[in-house]
């Protein structure tokens, strides 16, 4: 099994895959570099699970994300929705050879490139000219990591990689902004005018019909808004049409979806577009990872990190690096078995992950993701007791310090540094671990353990956003020396990762909730929301069955099962 | 009012000012789309803030394309969208006869007029206008054999609104050859089995109609044939690729070789499949040199594409599912989900099978098929924002083609019908009204004329040269259209300028509803905007 094709719905999902992709393009490139550090050199990553080789029209050869794209139109930014490798004419095809009678012309105001995006345009025309010397820019790499601190305003303003004109698909006609866009129902008209739906599903055929093998699709979907009616509609077709193929799916959040603006109708339709938004999500997929604090900045997760909540552009990093890290043991499968232990171990693919995480005892197929950015170095005692501490939730509404025996967990764990300062090996890493479950008071029933040697890279536009205390090579100092306040691209060069999916009764909290907004606000005698969710066309069985499918989630993972056959 | 203790930030519009908001507003979309009626209206080229250009002539496209803030504007665009989704044209229309609409009654509602009157009005003129389109439209007779000549004549009428006239010409030939192609009398037209594919290679006049199918990947074998003769077509949906099972994806082999021999099993499945196929192919194929070609809408991984590749067979995989439908109207036999039984007789056969490559980009031409009931128009076009419009205009006149044979009807064009019933209404149905609602007869009546008016705007003409000369052919019994190159009036009839039948009715009756729904406003209530706006 072999190729992974991924689909991003929606703004936020945008961003993380924006920095994903910086993430995938940057190990490209330091595998070239002669100058980058050997341990980028022998990744024993394939590369092709994410990526395609193409050709365009005129015979130059393209490597591209397996990637489908959907955004609101505008959303793009100065990016062309055709990507920049595949266009062969430029300005000069104005003229309009269809109509001889009048034209007339709409310009839009042009969208102005930023310092990072020029930067990356100048490179490649400098390398076309193969003068290396030439002409000084008059700006440096810090100008534009403090350019990019200041204005982002689009996923497209950070992201240095090429897409392929296939894969950026804007959704037009619905004549709204971006923040109405914001539940079920609103998504849920979105694709049926027209042919748009039939369009994205034909893009992403194009990607499916040239893998050999696929292994699973990879959906990374804001769905605090319209666009996870979007993505259920894309996911039904999915398991129409390539049936068993896995769907791994990310429900990812901003902070600012959390912003409860206190007004109590306004809380009814978020409490059932959350409802209705995971019931639908979670059905067509194999298994759902939900991703997004309220508060991030605040989090454990991000203690070496000073974020604010507010910039999409940071917390997307954070979020993106710890899905890079899930991803990692999906691109160790397909290589040799004589491919060195030593550099990556513990490969499986997206099936494989499905199926340990869904139990077999119980069948839950939603997971919490915990991440450690950075990881800890194994040195010392209690290296592994420390490093299972640094991990913590990125997933919300979980209750904590939850004894579960049936938990089950895959672990990837990559780029550590051991004793000495040089990266740990395989076994090492697995030694340690495996000690601290041994002595842990609460420990798994099963845990998978991935590992790779090559850390998480940070590349120019990743944001400036650790403490001082960590350093180059994302360790932690102890005696961190008088610095800028805050480190970014330029003084971290890479992080070691540690992430974690885990598949517990401690999500239970996160499901309840839904259970209890879809029957409070939805389907009880005389619910508030009611006359809402029919707007959204949903009747009042379907809500209905909603309901039941959430229930048995919940009775699913409740510790004593009998207790529970549930009011209905 | 209780609405405004609710929400004191909203803010609240009286009567009148919401009233003029919604004229406005209607009468702002007008002046956006007017440009666009007719053959001698402008194209619009839309350049986007990344420098993506969008290219059309089309009501409806345009729409979609503009982001329009204003409430009232979505409204009145969403009906224009729902007229083109259920006729297929006429958007542009059903904008300006609503703009037209709430101009008319504009005039009466200044001068202190209950808006609830001119209502009352629109609603006897409507009813009227629809018993006149019976009377006026011109019934053609659908038999086993269509008149083509009629149904290339409305093609060609809406497609000279939306291509240059050469262009519009021969794709006239190609939407009325593929309609006819897919008509079964029995059953109503797919448009759907007229398959849509396009080329960026070479020019607009390269556009073709393939009596066959045209499928947008090859085969992925590099010894397969890319091209072939006199081949059978094998049309399936059955997987040829080794898929996990969950039994073997978990943990339940207690050995590497319990695993072993599980993946082995699975695999001999698939190649089981593959063997049937091959199977098939000999006992067709021996003896003679004829092909074998297999679609599959599944998968086909590598070992199974090597099996078929040994065995000479050409296989493409991943095919759209609809082509499966196609297929089997171009060709002939039957699509099949499993291979355990299949039989010569599901086969179907094409003459020609050959591969095309563009760059990465692969076409596979299925030609020369028996009986066809499924077809390809390819599209070309030097760049996309040209294909993207010819395409436009290609699904246009297909709808224009289907609409005549399910009407029966078409209607004469060139603004005559407009001319018509609005003579028709101010003659006959406006001294049979009582009272004051004559006046709203009146509104509707005019209101009717945007058409011809904004024909000879846009051919710069004088709007009332053109109003009086073709009102005053009709007061004198003629029936006659504009010419947009003199301005002088014309017969439709003998110039072969018709329209849809279905169109026309769909415009009188969705455009009085909305213009009555924004007449009838009581007040605004602009809330919850602007207060999550990102800064």
């Amino acid at each position: 099994m072999k190729e992974i094709v991924t689909v991003q719905v929606g703004g936020f999902a945008n961003f993380v895959g924006s920095h994903f992709w910086n993430f995938q393009d940057e190990l490209l490139g330091l595998a070239e570099d002669p100058y980058a550090d050997s341990v980028f050199k022998k990744q024993q990553l394939d590369m092709d699970v994410l990526y395609r080789t193409g050709e365009t029209q005129q015979g130059i050869l393209t490597y591209t994300p397996r990637l489908i794209s959907l955004g609101l139109q505008g959303s793009l930014g100065s990016m062309s929705s055709h990507g920049t490798l595949y266009n062969h004419e430029p300005a000069t095809a104005l003229d309009v050879t269809t109509w001889t009678a009048g034209v007339s012309t709409h310009t839009a105001e042009r969208h102005k490139k930023n310092l990072f995006l020029q930067s990356l345009y100048e490179e490649q025309d400098r390398s076309a000219t193969v003068d290396k010397s030439g002409p000084q820019r008059e700006y440096q790499d810090k100008d534009i990591v403090e350019n990019l601190e200041k204005g982002v305003k689009f996923w497209t303003d950070f992201s240095k990689v090429h897409y392929h004109p296939q894969s950026l698909y804007e959704l037009s006609g619905l004549w709204m902004d971006a923040w109405e866009f914001d539940n079920y129902g609103i998504g849920r008209d979105a694709l049926s005018n027209g042919l748009q739906g039939e369009e994205i599903s034909e893009r992403l055929r194009f990607f499916v019909e040239e893998c050999d093998r696929v292994q699973g699709f990879q959906f990374m979907v804001d769905d605090s808004g319209g666009f996870s009616a979007v993505a259920s509609e894309l996911m039904e077709n999915i398991a129409d049409e390539y049936t068993n193929t896995p769907v791994l799916l990310y429900a990812l959040r901003a902070p600012e979806s959390y912003v409860n603006l206190g007004k109590r109708k306004q809380t009814i339709l978020r409490s059932l577009h959350d409802a209705v938004s995971f019931s639908r999500l979670s059905s067509y997929c194999n298994l759902i990872v939900p991703v997004g604090l309220p508060s991030l900045s605040t989090s454990r997760a991000s203690s070496f990190f000073c974020i604010n909540d507010e910039k999409l552009y940071h917390c997307s990093a954070v979020y993106a690096a710890a899905l890079h890290s899930v991803s990692l043991p999906f691109r160790m499968g397909s290589l040799a078995p004589t491919a060195d232990l030593h550099y990556v171990s513990g490969g499986v693919d997206v099936s494989e992950v499905v199926q340990i995480l869904l139990g077999q005892s119980r069948r839950n197929k939603v997971a919490i993701l915990d991440m450690a950015m950075p990881a800890p170095s194994l040195t010392g005692k209690e290296a592994g007791e420390r490093l299972l501490g640094h991990l913590h939730p990125v997933t919300p509404e979980i209750a904590e310090d939850v004894e579960d025996l049936q938990a089950v967990e895959t672990m990837t764990v990559h780029g550590v540094l051991g004793p000495g300062g040089h990266e740990a090996s395989a076994s090492e890493v697995k030694d340690t671990i495996h000690a601290a479950y041994e002595h842990a008071t609460m420990r798994p029933k099963f845990c998978h353990l991935s590992m790779a040697h090559s850390p998480l890279p940070i590349p120019l536009p990743f944001p400036s956003i650790f403490k001082n205390v960590v350093g180059q090579r994302g360790e932690l100092l102890e005696n961190p020396t008088a610095g800028p306040p805050l480190k970014g691209s330029l003084d971290v060069h890479s992080i070691p990762m540690a992430v974690r999916l885990r598949s517990s009764s401690a999500i239970l909290p996160y499901l309840e909730n839904r259970l209890g907004y879809l029957r409070r606000y939805g389907v009880d005698r005389g619910a508030p929301g009611a006359e809402l969710v029919r707007s959204w066309g949903f009747g009042k069985d379907e809500l209905e069955d909603f309901g039941e499918d959430l229930s048995k989630m919940v009775i699913e993972l409740k510790p004593h099962r009998e207790v529970s056959s549930d009011s209905d | 009012m209780s609405l405004r203790v609710l929400n004191p930030n909203a803010e609240v519009l009286n009567k009148s000012a919401a009233l003029h908001m919604n004229i406005n507003a209607a009468k702002g979309l007008q002046d956006v789309l007017k440009t666009n009626l007719g053959p001698k209206g402008t194209i619009k080229m839309l350049v986007g803030g990344a420098g993506d250009i969008k290219l059309t002539k089309d009501g409806n496209t345009l729409l979609k394309e503009m982001q329009i803030q204003n409430p009232t504007a979505i409204m009145i665009a969403r009906t224009a969208v729902a007229q083109d989704d259920i006729s297929g044209d006429g958007t542009t229309s059903t904008v300006l006869f609503i703009g037209e609409l709430m101009k008319q009654s504009e005039r009466y509602i200044d001068e202190g007029m209950h808006p609830r009157v001119l209502v009352d009005g629109f609603e006897i003129a409507k009813r009227a206008t629809l018993q006149f389109l019976e009377k006026f439209k011109t019934p053609v007779v659908m038999g086993k054999e269509p008149d083509k000549e009629i149904l290339k004549m409305v093609a060609r009428t809406t497609l000279r609104t939306k291509l240059y006239e050469a262009l519009a010409d021969q794709l006239t030939d190609i939407v009325v050859d593929a309609v006819l192609c897919i008509r079964n009398s029995e059953e109503a037209i797919d448009l759907f089995m007229v398959e849509i594919m396009h080329m960026r290679h070479k020019f607009d006049v390269d556009t073709r109609l393939v009596e066959g199918l045209v499928l947008d990947h090859g085969s992925r074998h590099p010894d397969m044939k890319r091209r072939a003769e006199n081949c059978y077509i094998l049309t399936c949906n059955v997987s040829l690729e080794y898929e996990k099972s969950e039994i073997n994806a978990g943990f339940f082999y207690s050995n590497a070789e319990q695993r072993e021999a599980m993946v082995a099993a699975e695999r001999r499945q698939v190649d089981e499949r593959v063997q049937k196929i091959i199977e098939l192919k000999n006992k067709v194929c021996s003896g003679n040199d004829n092909n074998f070609v297999v679609i599959n809408q599944k998968g086909i991984d590598p070992p199974s594409l090597d099996l078929l590749a040994r065995a000479g067979i050409i296989a493409l995989r991943r095919a759209k599912r609809r082509n499966m439908e196609r297929l089997v109207l171009a060709c002939g036999g039957e699509a099949v989900n499993s291979v355990d039984d299949i039989t010569p007789d599901c086969l179907g056969w094409a003459g020609l099978v050959y591969e095309h490559v563009l760059g990465e980009e692969k076409y596979t031409f299925v030609e020369n098929v028996k009986n066809p009931y499924s077809c390809t128009i390819l599209i070309k076009g030097p760049n996309d924002h040209t294909i993207a419009q010819i395409k436009d205009a290609v699904r246009d006149g297909l709808r224009a083609v289907k609409n005549t044979i399910e009407d029966e009807a078409v209607v004469l064009g060139a603004g005559a019908f407009e001319v018509a019933a609005r003579q028709f209404l101010m003659n006959e149905v406006k001294k049979t009204v009582q009272g004051r609602a004559q006046l709203g007869v009146e509104a509707f009546a005019n209101a009717l004329l945007v058409v011809p008016k904004t024909l000879a705007e846009n051919s710069g003409l004088d709007t009332q040269d053109v109003i009086i000369s073709l009102t005053g052919e009709h007061d004198r019994g003629n029936i006659v259209g504009l010419n947009q190159h003199t301005g002088e009036p014309i017969d439709p009839q003998m110039e072969g300028i018709f329209d849809n039948y279905s169109v026309k009715r769909q415009i009188v009756n969705s455009g009085p509803v909305i213009a009555s729904q924004l007449l009838l406003v009581d007040e605004v209530i602009r809330a919850g905007r602007n207060m999550r706006k990102p800064s």
